[in-house]
């Protein structure tokens, strides 16, 4: 078994190799599982290298990355999306157990029409079987410097404590994909909170996006911080099913974020991967309030 | 509730079914002159257990009455939604204070929004009499889309004509635009778009293409050679029950609105409903499932219009259907990894046509097999294109690659269309030029 490191062509369009060797993951690591013995890398014994890992499997992990490294930044301010993998590597063992080594860029989630300011991160990505909440260590260099990243938190913070109850607008995004610049704020928070969910529940197989905050229960800025209810709708995208979650997150700027969620499922939750294992990853906060 | 083309309500602000039901008797009371709801509230209420909702039953029981429940008192876990007349405002707020009932204004006058509401619906029954003041930078609902098609054919009646291929499950008719100069079923160019109704970026970017063809005729090079010896079908929403849905009920719904006896969800997912590899893995036999793939291939009336029209036609030389999102451009198969036999060409014709899209607005798409660039799906549109010699098949997933989403904002429709139609253009070359 070749183990090869396969770094991906410069960003886009398109991909230079031909389709036809871009076998997903699975398939080609189960076919390489049933040949010969694995071949014992010195550090991980069993693991079996992904020679042509898809580009879509690398997005995937990435994402989860991200998820994580947005919720432990708990700055609505600065929250980062995927904008190209450059370079990743693929792992399964005959557990079933997935790695993944990534380097990837992002831009700012609330860039502004023209501004592509692109920061890049580096992440291990490991899943335990196919059960979600990866365990994720994750470092991106600074978009933006601390104290200015800290100074618009609070910004934010101010916005949202002025806000009267957003309580009439009950979707955001509406039909249209339009949201209103003084619901802006809400929708930084909202996909805060629902990064911790996302990060949460994504597998292997399973990865999600938020659509629309579906309903706001409640939004309540006595006491200090922001204390938030919402509904939102989590896209799964190889089912493309619409799973609803309710969130109750409270955010103060500079601290971690709490969150506590509920989604409506078709299948059973399953018990995370994130827990335990290899990286060195502190506990995520859970607490009751 | 269902709507039909040409008539019809539009609502503007967000589906609730009862809620909306309610809006409209008011507005037919308010109308009549009867009842005026200025400053009148309607409350959110969540009951934490029994005796909250006891003690919100108790408002409901009081005589004269003073409030009046859009979502009466059920179960603690489900939110009590009370209309309260501005007179009674006061006292009944102090009324849940006091008793440690939590609640929320959901609305804060419901005359504002009833006023709102009312010139929206007649702002909606003024048709458009052309397609100079249709807004292509806008969504629209199916009724304005059956319209502008009306218009455009008639605008455009040299090169432009309608067909209507079948009937949807809630009788809609399915409608498909013809671009022809002249000849006797001459090699044809199938785009479809819609078949997903949650994917709005899809029928807005058709409109634009159409638009785009005409316009272009006589004076784009490759679009009149195309046109001097090829057809072009268009079928903007190919499943309009699933759309108005979307406008009525769940901007989220994707599949279309059959039903059958002894089922308890509705919906089958149009692109799994093919005949090619159909029940496969990448389709789902359970009918509350989103990839839903129905209880036989072309058992939906909207895939086996498509189905009809094509092979009757027998002339079909390429198929592009368009789907939202990811930012792809893929060509057959999804059912299996197995590559097709002109793969080779199909990689470079996808390549070369994703080249043209970015740049236009440096927007970057990848391309490859459905099944090795997005997921193995069975039962899907272009696969069984393929299979029935259509050498040239795509699929494409447009803008954006999950900010938004589903929901892009409607200020991206240009900007995609005019991307997209760069790729579609460069297929259409392709086909032209590769006779088979």
């Amino acid at each position: 078994m070749q183990l090869r490191r396969q770094p991906l062509s410069a960003p886009r369009p398109g991909d230079t190799r031909p389709a036809a060797q871009r076998l997903a993951v699975p398939l080609l690591l189960l076919l390489a599982l049933q040949g010969a013995a694995a071949s014992g890398e010195p550090e991980d014994s069993g693991w079996l290298q992904d020679a042509e890992p898809s580009s879509r499997l690398l997005s995937q992990a990435a994402r989860a990355a991200l998820h994580f490294f947005n919720f432990r930044a708990a700055s609505p301010s600065a929250l980062q999306v995927l904008a190209n993998v450059l370079d990743g590597r693929a792992w399964v063992n005959q557990k079933k157990e997935y790695k993944f080594d990534l380097v990837f860029t992002t831009e700012f989630y609330r860039a502004e029409e023209g501004e592509k300011r692109l920061g890049t991160c580096s992440a291990q990505v490991f899943f335990r079987n196919d059960k979600p909440r990866p365990a994720v260590n994750v470092t991106c260099t600074q978009l933006i410097k601390k104290e200015r990243r800290q100074e618009e938190d609070y910004q934010l913070y101010k916005l949202m404590k002025q806000l009267k109850s957003p309580l009439n607008a009950v979707r955001i995004p509406d039909s249209h994909g339009y949201i209103a610049p003084s619901l802006r704020p809400i929708w930084n928070l909202a996909f805060l909170g629902s990064s911790y969910v996302m990060w949460q529940k994504t597998t292997p197989f399973l990865h999600y996006f938020m659509s629309q905050i579906s309903s706001v229960k409640q939004w309540k800025t006595n006491d200090d911080a922001i204390d938030f209810d919402y509904t939102v709708l989590l896209h799964e995208f190889s089912t493309q099913e619409i799973i609803p979650c309710r969130i109750h997150l409270v955010w103060y700027p500079g601290k971690p974020l709490k969150v506590k969620y509920h989604c409506q499922e078709r299948q059973t939750p399953e018990e995370g991967s994130g827990t335990e294992e290899g990286s060195a990853v502190a506990l995520t906060e859970l607490s009751n309030f | 509730m269902q709507s039909s083309p040409g008539g019809g309500v539009v609502r503007k602000w967000s589906p609730v079914g009862r809620r909306t039901l309610l809006v409209c008797s008011f507005i037919l009371a308010a109308a009549l002159g009867q009842m005026n709801f200025t400053g009148d509230q309607v409350l959110r209420i969540l009951a934490k257990n029994e005796k909250q909702l006891s003690l919100l039953r108790d408002l409901e029981g009081l005589k004269p009455q003073k409030v009046d429940f859009w979502r009466g008192p059920a179960r603690p876990s489900l939110p009590v939604d009370m209309r309260v007349p501005f007179s009674e405002l006061k006292d009944i707020k102090a009324y849940l204070e006091s008793h440690g009932l939590a609640y929320n204004i959901m609305i804060k006058d419901i005359q504002v929004l009833l006023d709102e509401e009312r010139e929206a619906m007649a702002k909606s029954r003024r048709l458009e009499r052309s397609t100079s003041s249709f807004s292509y930078s806008s969504y629209h609902t199916l009724e304005e889309i059956y319209t502008w098609i009306d218009n455009f054919v008639t605008e455009h009646s040299d090169i432009v004509s309608k067909l209507q291929i079948g009937h949807s499950f809630e009788n809609r008719s399915i409608l498909v635009l013809k671009f022809s100069t002249g000849g006797s079923r001459r090699p044809a160019i199938w785009i479809d778009s819609g078949i997903h109704s949650r994917e709005w970026i899809t029928h807005a970017t058709g409109i634009w293409i159409a638009r785009k063809i005409v316009s272009e005729y006589g004076k784009d090079r490759i679009v009149t050679d195309v046109l001097n010896a090829m057809d072009v079908f268009l079928e903007i929403v190919s499943n309009p029950d699933g759309f108005a849905y979307t406008h009525s009920m769940n901007r989220l719904w994707r599949k279309n609105k059959s039903s059958r006896p002894g089922t308890f969800c509705i919906g089958v997912d149009l692109n799994r409903n093919w005949k090619s590899g159909f029940g496969g893995n990448g389709s789902n036999n359970n009918p509350c499932s989103e990839t839903y793939h129905g209880p036989s291939p072309q058992s939906e009336p909207e895939v086996a219009a498509v189905v009809d029209f094509i092979m009757s036609h027998g002339n079909v030389k390429a198929l592009i259907s368009i789907h939202s999102y990811s930012q792809m451009l893929m060509y057959p198969y999804g059912h299996s990894l197995e590559p097709v036999s002109n793969q080779e060409e199909l990689y470079h014709l996808a390549k070369d046509a994703v080249q043209a899209l970015y740049e236009v607005h440096g927007i970057e798409y990848i391309y490859g097999s459905i099944s090795t660039t997005l997921y193995v799906a069975s039962g899907i549109t272009v696969d069984w294109a393929y299979d029935s010699g259509i050498k040239y098949s795509f699929s494409f997933e447009l803008r954006d690659t999950g900010r938004y989403g589903f929901l892009l904002p409607a200020v991206q429709i240009i900007p995609t269309a005019q991307e997209t139609w760069m790729a579609v253009r460069t297929i259409m070359e392709h086909t032209l030029h590769h006779p088979y």
